[in-house]
């Protein structure tokens, strides 16, 4: 019955229901969840729409995807239900250069967006490291980082509008300029429990006149993280400020020779944008205060590619980790920048107690640590040694006056860990927002609120 | 009062479904409609500096500090929030929040929901609610804090707000000049074009001295750059060769007393002489700035009300005061007026005037498309409409 509704709605070839197909459609970057009893690939608001009424009548849970690239369980399908895949609403609908924002389909790549009008001198600012196979609407479901967030800001910053079919199937219009609360601000980062995004205006920028990219290479992380705590404290603030350590740099070069330096415990990538007069200034400041942290080497990329390969070899440092260990956990945590070099002292001597391998690259710039806790998931003590050490990671950003997440998202992963940094009053706060636009917890159940939050308030 | 007295007072007057409205410097008392309240919520104790965390370029700071109090400790440290409102020495952290007062200096800086990574409202219950904290970068659930910013106190109230601090700029510079006949068109796509960005970019047309500069016949352009010494010499130089290419001859260069011009144009935003002038917001891109800017003026002109103009070519504002010489005239034509400017732009604000008719005028116009899930939030929050009652657009 569902099935034929769904068929006649958007078209059989829109509906899915091959056990091949919904077992791809179980997984995220995390986890796996149900198997869901349809994948539906709308191409167009008014079939997104269809959809979700469809869905309602059947009583069936809808979850919203994009990618799939997420990391913490946010796109899989926890109760089963319906998945919405928007890979057919790719498109870049319109780009206004003079206003510099152009108008978008949730699936459009996020790298493709920034490719696009590179010719008119503008980019889209947040670029997480899986930006040649992470969508806008996906991005806008997690709120996405990356590396140049640290002066432009998360995608909550560069999206202007938002079109929105809710939990009912009915679509409205929301923007961050109009009169009336900033839903578009609760929108963005919700992952798809308030409503699913199906076409957005963002930001563009305008391309930077020049931009350069610095390699400190320390001989410890602490030295390295000190340096990134007296950038920022100096008042400057490049566009990005990325750390490697040692494992990241062997398994980065063994993957991509992309010119790091091998021999290193630490190296700070570091990007400076704008012109020339400045960069000059800002690489002499920063150039003296890796000195005085004790930086080993210190040098300028000197190229247009030299600079385009160490950024592939950073965002493909996650790949990379395959050449390591069969398996790893990504932690995504964020502390104080002060509390950098304790924060990183703490993540790793919590899994060298344990006896794994640690791999650190992340944006230092923010205090955002991601690190990579490599293991073999055959060997289940391996598994217990990684779940403890996860869960003292999170302890010692929570205790560092730090959050539990910085740009992955809650999902599934870590619903029980957001009850440690709100009380149940703030969560009960977040749950009125919830129980206007999602009263009958339909949408991406499951997600981001800890078990029970809430529910005593649902009807059902 | 104190968090606590806050709290109680709400929690009482919530159980006595009695409203009260919420005060913080009240420089932008006339934005929303006037709401029955018996009883107010003064923040004015709260008036600190929690936490300046220099080094992490983060702050936690109480909703009654004032603007000016606020950047005077931060500067202390050598920082800054770019919260751009007007009146500073009265205007308060908190109801620069709740207005969601958009500023000239927001595309460099991000607006005041950019600029907050947490907050502390209590709620119309007496729940003390937390968002976020103290780091820069959070998806840790709903960031509720934008819910609160620009929500006129009617979901809670904002007792505490931490922001993204930033270095102060080492240098700036206003440059000023006179626009001649047919050259603002021209001037504003230059400046779109300039490589180096001003801060601040305004065209004005009238507000006498309440401005600095002189107006030329197409009013007068006013350009803000903050920066390092070599970057405010090259934006000099540009935009001195780019206003040229305008036909602009000549441009003034102020150096010292910078921050008291800027604030004067900030100040200008909400300027009202009495009872015989208004002055409405319009938001758009700045691409179309110029058009509404002029069509809106023509409007009020053909009502036969004088006008004054000021346009924020950066982020498409347009500020329109229109008025009389004295309050009679003006209440006879404002209301002809505010239709056709609303014919205009159905979603523009008023956001300063004191004439009793303006009582009789809609401050919000045409609500927003999801006002029906706005109203859902309302009453979720405040089930007995007890904040702010009526203030806010579409009457929440």
């Amino acid at each position: 019955m569902l099935l034929e509704r769904l068929k006649e709605a958007l078209g059989a070839d829109a509906v899915k229901s091959e056990p091949e197909d919904l077992a791809v459609f179980s997984f995220d970057g995390y986890s796996q969840g149900r198997t869901p009893s349809a994948v539906v690939l709308p191409s167009s608001t008014r079939d997104a729409a269809a959809a979700v009424k469809i869905a309602n009548d059947c009583g069936e849970p809808i979850v919203a995807r994009g990618a799939g690239t997420g990391l913490c369980g946010g796109a899989v399908p926890a109760q089963g239900g319906i998945v919405f895949s928007f890979a057919r609403m790719n498109r870049l609908l319109e780009v206004d250069v003079r206003n510099r924002r152009a108008r978008v389909q949730p699936g459009l790549i996020n790298l493709e967006l920034s490719n696009r009008v590179a010719s008119d001198g503008l980019f889209y600012a947040p670029d997480p490291s899986s930006q040649k196979a992470c969508t806008i609407g996906g991005n806008i479901g997690t709120n996405a980082g990356g590396p140049h967030c640290l002066s432009y800001g998360t995608t909550v910053n560069h999206v202007l509008a938002l079109e929105i079919v809710d939990s009912n199937g009915d679509v409205f219009e929301i923007g961050v300029d109009e009169n009336g609360y900033d839903l578009t601000g609760v929108l963005v980062g919700s992952e798809g429990t308030l409503g699913m995004t199906t076409s957005a205006w963002v930001r563009l920028m305008r391309a930077p006149e020049a931009v350069r990219v610095w390699l400190a290479a320390f001989t410890d992380v602490e030295s390295a993280s000190a340096a990134v705590s007296a950038i920022i404290g100096a008042g400057l603030v490049p566009t990005a400020l990325e750390m490697l350590d040692r494992l990241a740099l062997e398994a980065v070069e063994a993957a991509f020779h992309a010119g790091y330096p091998t021999d290193a415990e630490a190296v700070l990538l570091v990007e400076g944008a704008g012109f020339e007069d400045d960069l000059n200034a800002d690489e002499r400041e920063i150039a003296r205060i890796v000195k005085e942290c004790g930086a080993t080497s210190w040098r300028s990329a000197r190229s247009q590619a030299e600079r385009d390969a160490l950024w592939a070899g950073r965002k493909g440092a996650l790949g990379a980790a395959g050449l390591i260990a069969p398996n790893y956990y990504l932690q995504d945590i964020v502390v104080p920048r002060t509390k950098l070099p304790r924060a990183l002292s703490v993540v790793n001597q919590a899994c060298a107690e344990r006896g794994l391998k640690t791999m650190n690259v992340f944006h230092a710039g923010d205090g955002n640590l991601h690190p990579l806790l490599m293991y073999d998931r055959s060997d289940t003590k391996q598994v217990g040694a990684v779940i403890d050490a996860g869960n003292e990671i999170l302890k010692t950003a929570i205790d560092l006056g730090g959050t539990i997440s910085g740009e992955h998202g809650v999902g599934l992963e870590k619903r029980d860990a957001l009850a440690k940094i709100y009380s149940t009053d703030d969560l009960a706060t977040m749950a009125r927002v919830r129980d206007v636009f999602d009263p009958r917890r339909m949408l991406n159940p499951e997600k981001i609120f800890p078990a029970g939050v809430g529910c005593a308030e649902i009807p059902r | 009062m104190t968090l606590d007295d806050i709290a109680r007072t709400l929690r009482d007057r919530n159980e006595t479904r009695q409203p009260l409205s919420i005060k913080g410097g009240g420089t932008l008392g006339a934005m929303g409609t006037a709401c029955i309240a018996t009883a107010a919520i003064d923040l004015k104790k709260l008036n600190r500096l929690v936490a300046h965390e220099h080094a992490d370029l983060t702050c936690s700071v109480q909703a009654g500090m004032t603007l000016s109090a606020f950047a005077k400790a931060l500067a202390e440290g050598g920082q800054f929030v770019p919260l751009d409102a007007p009146v500073r020495s009265k205007a308060t952290v908190g109801g620069t929040l709740a207005a969601g007062w958009l500023g000239p200096r927001r595309h460099r800086y991000g607006k005041p929901r950019d600029l907050a990574i947490g907050s502390q409202v209590v709620l119309a219950d007496g729940t003390v609610a937390n968002a976020g904290g103290m780091v820069v970068k959070n998806v840790s659930g709903y960031d509720m804090t934008k819910l609160y910013i620009g929500s006129f106190g009617t979901l809670g109230v904002i007792t505490r707000a931490n922001f993204k601090t930033m270095p102060l700029p080492r240098a700036r510079r206003m440059l000023i000049a006179a626009l001649p006949e047919r050259s603002r068109d021209r001037a504003l796509q230059q400046v779109a074009h300039l490589a180096a960005q001003p801060a601040m970019a305004v065209c004005v047309e009238g507000f006498g001295k309440a401005i600095a500069g002189e107006d030329g016949i197409d009013g007068r352009i006013l350009l803000l750059f903050e920066g390092s010494p070599s970057y405010i010499e090259r934006a000099t130089r540009d935009s001195r060769s780019a206003l040229g290419r305008a036909g602009v001859p000549e441009t003034y260069i102020i150096d010292a007393g910078v921050e008291q011009q800027f604030e004067r144009v900030l100040d200008a935003c909400i300027s009202e002489t009495g009872e015989r002038t208004m002055m409405y917001r319009s938001l758009g891109t700045p691409g179309s700035a110029q058009e509404r800017a002029t069509r809106l003026r023509d409007a009020a002109n053909r009502r036969e009300l004088f006008t004054d103009v000021l346009l924020d070519a950066m982020n498409g504002d347009v500020f329109l005061n229109v008025s009389e010489r004295d309050a009679r005239a003006f209440a006879q034509k404002i209301e002809a007026c505010d239709d056709d400017l609303r014919a205009i732009d159905p979603c523009s604000v008023i956001v300063s005037g004191r004439a009793p008719i303006r009582a009789s005028l809609d401050a919000w116009g045409k609500p927003p498309a999801a006002i029906e899930k706005m109203r859902e939030i309302k009453a979720r929050f405040d089930p007995n409409n007890i904040l702010n009652p009526g203030r806010f657009v579409g009457g929440i």
